[in-house]
């Protein structure tokens, strides 16, 4: 079953071929991988208006899928959460190509996308009989633990009240003067660094049961932090990295640990994705996490699958074909704060 | 194709290449870089032939200090401070270009990447040569990164090959990372340029948590409601990271009667969200990752300024100062500032905050 994606949401445009679960092409126009020596560079919001772009995103997409229009099942789009008028390009590209082609269209949750994103290439029958499941979806824009009680049905466990984990680490990486977003950076950095140097407070130690994430408090502690230690020198820019991106971390792991403790379900597999889920101290943490649990721990096979991509959207649109929901395409709709409670 | 060992005399043959505008290989301190004159533009052309790549991505260039350097670009505090402490080094620092060097080499919007190589060999040669070289990693796009020539060789084709002048073999080198790219481009002081905020009047209070953060939203909300519905309001929030902007915007959302959990829109750039029992609607905007306040515009803000019903919150309000003061006589400005408060000893309580407020 072939569908053609399309994901506008933030940043990136891209569009992906996929057959079931298997990603036959996934092309992800960034300015960031057009650049991708300079992953810092900011784009301009005219440049993320991807309408300039889409058309290039889609062909290419179909070329190195080797597909034509005609052997398409469907079409399918990201409806939201995301950015209203970044959404609106692929929605309306999606809608003008379904009734051209006179193809089913699919909408789909973005951050549907990310939770199955691990699926890629993977066996559906394999993987059915894994649920119910947590899904982590951790990104620049969302850090959601999310009850997969089976594809399609979800239930969010925790968010957070203000910063993304992904945003918080950008964040951190602009105190330390390493540019914005910089959290590949600060990745880096905080390799070479001691994590045990500073005391940084682990954000709400001690509330796990209210299920939920906050950054906020971290970050003014980190700006103290970062003040009293001016002027910074590289060691001191690597140890702070590493505090940072160590309680940062810690928080997760804490409340996914009492989500775990305290789920009447048995859980026995996790879904890991999003853009700082390509972090290998995080996935390193989580992994370990996991077998303490007993629990399988899945990321997605490619790097690109990580990040905004239309890729993991036509993931998620397979099961949504198998299960017969379509939209019709006068009615189909942008939903810039969708939720992922279904 | 000429190979030869990397040694003193290599330098000066380096030199003679890159003069006349060939395609040099050499080692640095993290991978195999391809080099050539980054003012030459046919040296330029030759190399993003051999890199496979589309024109209009950019080359990182090697100089050997800081002085070099600002002959290429423009340095600020950010950047300046990148310099001092990660070079020489795996770290190349991106800024604005002067554009002195060959078209292709800086990124289409005009920034250029600048390292100083933590290795003799490189150093020496931009020293003798008196000019920066590019520095861009010695495989084609999407190759594997480059330890020894054979890395380049084995993924190289023929027409490829035919591009390689001079290679010069430092045997197999450590398996560094590639160097660390870092943007300081966005810390350019756009705020100089909107002018100084005044205010008719000037109220201030301090708040001593988040929860009073947001209890100060919620108290502004209510003292403005009455304009709500007849003319659109807006909360100009001005104040550092971490000073508290998302939290006043979240007492201000529940003042409104909104529940749904406000978070910070630094990515998402605006979030909507409508108030339940009544027609307001607020529009959280974060601006700081606009460029300039035109981005506004493009995120709708001059239909939600028609809107009687609007409320409008703007976090790092004065990077967009420009487009909210045109529309103070047909909104309600309320400009908020945010501040660490400093106390004689130059010590706080690092979650007390100066909160002031006025009409624009």
């Amino acid at each position: 079953m072939k569908i053609l994606s399309i994901d506008t949401s933030c940043d990136e445009t891209s569009a992906a071929v996929t057959d079931g679960t298997k990603i036959l092409s996934n092309i992800i126009w960034s300015q960031a991988s057009l650049h991708s020596k300079f992953g810092g560079v900011m784009p301009s919001l005219a440049q993320r208006m991807h309408e300039e772009r889409i058309d290039f995103v889609v062909d290419k997409a179909m070329l190195n899928a080797k597909t034509q229009m005609i052997n398409l099942d469907a079409i399918a789009v990201t409806i939201g959460p995301g950015l209203s008028i970044a959404l609106g390009v692929g929605v309306n590209k999606a809608k003008e190509l379904a009734k051209k082609y006179n193809k089913k269209l699919i909408a789909v949750n973005h951050l549907e996308g990310h939770v199955l994103s691990p699926l890629a290439n993977d066996k559906l029958q394999m993987i059915n009989a894994k649920f119910p499941a947590l899904g982590l979806v951790l990104s620049g824009k969302n850090t959601q633990l999310i009850q997969v009680d089976k594809i399609g049905k979800y239930k969010i466990l925790a968010e957070t009240q203000d910063d993304a984990l992904g945003e918080a680490l950008d964040k951190a990486a602009r105190m330390l003067g390493l540019g914005y977003p910089g959290g590949a950076i600060f990745e880096k950095m905080a390799k070479f660094g001691n994590p045990k140097k500073y005391k940084l407070p682990v954000p709400m130690v001690g509330q796990e049961s209210r299920m939920m994430f906050s950054y906020s408090g971290l970050k003014t502690a980190m700006l103290r932090l970062v003040k009293s230690e001016e002027p910074l020198d590289k060691q001191k820019i690597y140890d702070l990295a590493a505090c940072f991106q160590d309680v940062a971390f810690k928080h997760i792991e804490r409340v996914l640990r009492f989500a775990i403790v305290n789920c009447k379900l048995k859980i026995g597999n996790l879904l890991v994705g999003g853009g700082v889920a390509a972090n290998i101290e995080i996935r390193k943490r989580l992994r370990k996490l996991g077998k303490e649990f007993n629990i399988k721990v899945h990321f997605p096979y490619s790097r690109k699958l990580y990040g905004d991509n239309a890729g993991m959207i036509g993931i998620a649109a397979s099961f949504k074909y198998q299960r017969g929901e379509f939209v019709d395409p006068e009615e189909i709709d942008r939903n810039p704060r969708a939720r992922l409670n279904i | 194709m000429k190979i030869i060992k990397q040694n003193q005399k290599a330098v000066e043959i380096a030199v003679d290449a890159l003069a006349q505008g060939k395609l040099v290989f050499m080692a640095t301190e993290t991978v195999y870089i391809a080099a050539v004159d980054a003012t030459n533009p046919q040296a330029v052309k030759k190399l993003i032939a051999f890199k496979n790549r589309p024109f209009g991505k950019p080359f990182s260039v090697g100089v050997t200090d800081i002085e070099m350097a600002e002959k290429y670009v423009d340095l600020n505090d950010s950047a300046r401070k990148l310099y001092d402490q990660f070079l020489p080094g795996p770290v190349t620092v991106v800024s604005n270009g002067k554009h002195t060097v060959a078209p292709g080499v800086e990124a289409e919007n005009g920034t250029l990447g600048i390292r100083i190589p933590d290795y003799k060999f490189v150093t020496d040669v931009v020293r003798n040569f008196g000019k920066p070289i590019t520095t861009t990693s010695a495989n084609a796009s999407y190759q594997r990164r480059p330890y020894k020539l054979d890395d380049i060789l084995d993924n190289s084709s023929e027409k490829q090959k035919k591009l390689i002048d001079l290679m010069i073999d430092a045997g197999e080198l450590p398996h560094n990372e590639p160097s660390t790219v870092i943007d300081t481009t966005l810390d350019n002081p756009t705020v100089l340029r909107q002018g100084e905020i005044k205010l008719k009047d000037k109220n201030e209070v301090l708040s001593r948590s988040e929860e009073n953060t947001q209890n100060i939203g919620k108290e502004l909300w209510q003292k403005y409601e009455s304009f709500a519905g007849k003319r659109p309001l807006i909360f100009a929030l001005e104040g550092e990271m971490g000073a508290g902007k998302t939290q006043f915007t979240k007492g201000l959302a529940r003042a409104m009667g909104i529940t749904e959990t406000v978070t910070s829109p630094t990515f998402s750039l605006v979030e909507e969200y409508q108030a339940p029992h009544s027609a307001f609607q607020l529009q959280h905007f974060d601006a700081w990752r606009l460029t300039d306040s035109t981005e506004m515009e493009a995120l709708g803000f001059l239909k939600m300024v028609e809107d009687k019903n609007m409320v409008i919150s703007i976090e790092w309000a004065e990077r967009v100062a420009d487009i909210i003061k045109k529309y103070r006589d047909q909104a309600v400005v309320v400009w908020v500032k945010i501040e660490y408060p400093t106390t004689v000893s130059g010590q706080a309580n690092e979650n007390e905050r100066l909160i002031s407020w006025g009409n624009l």
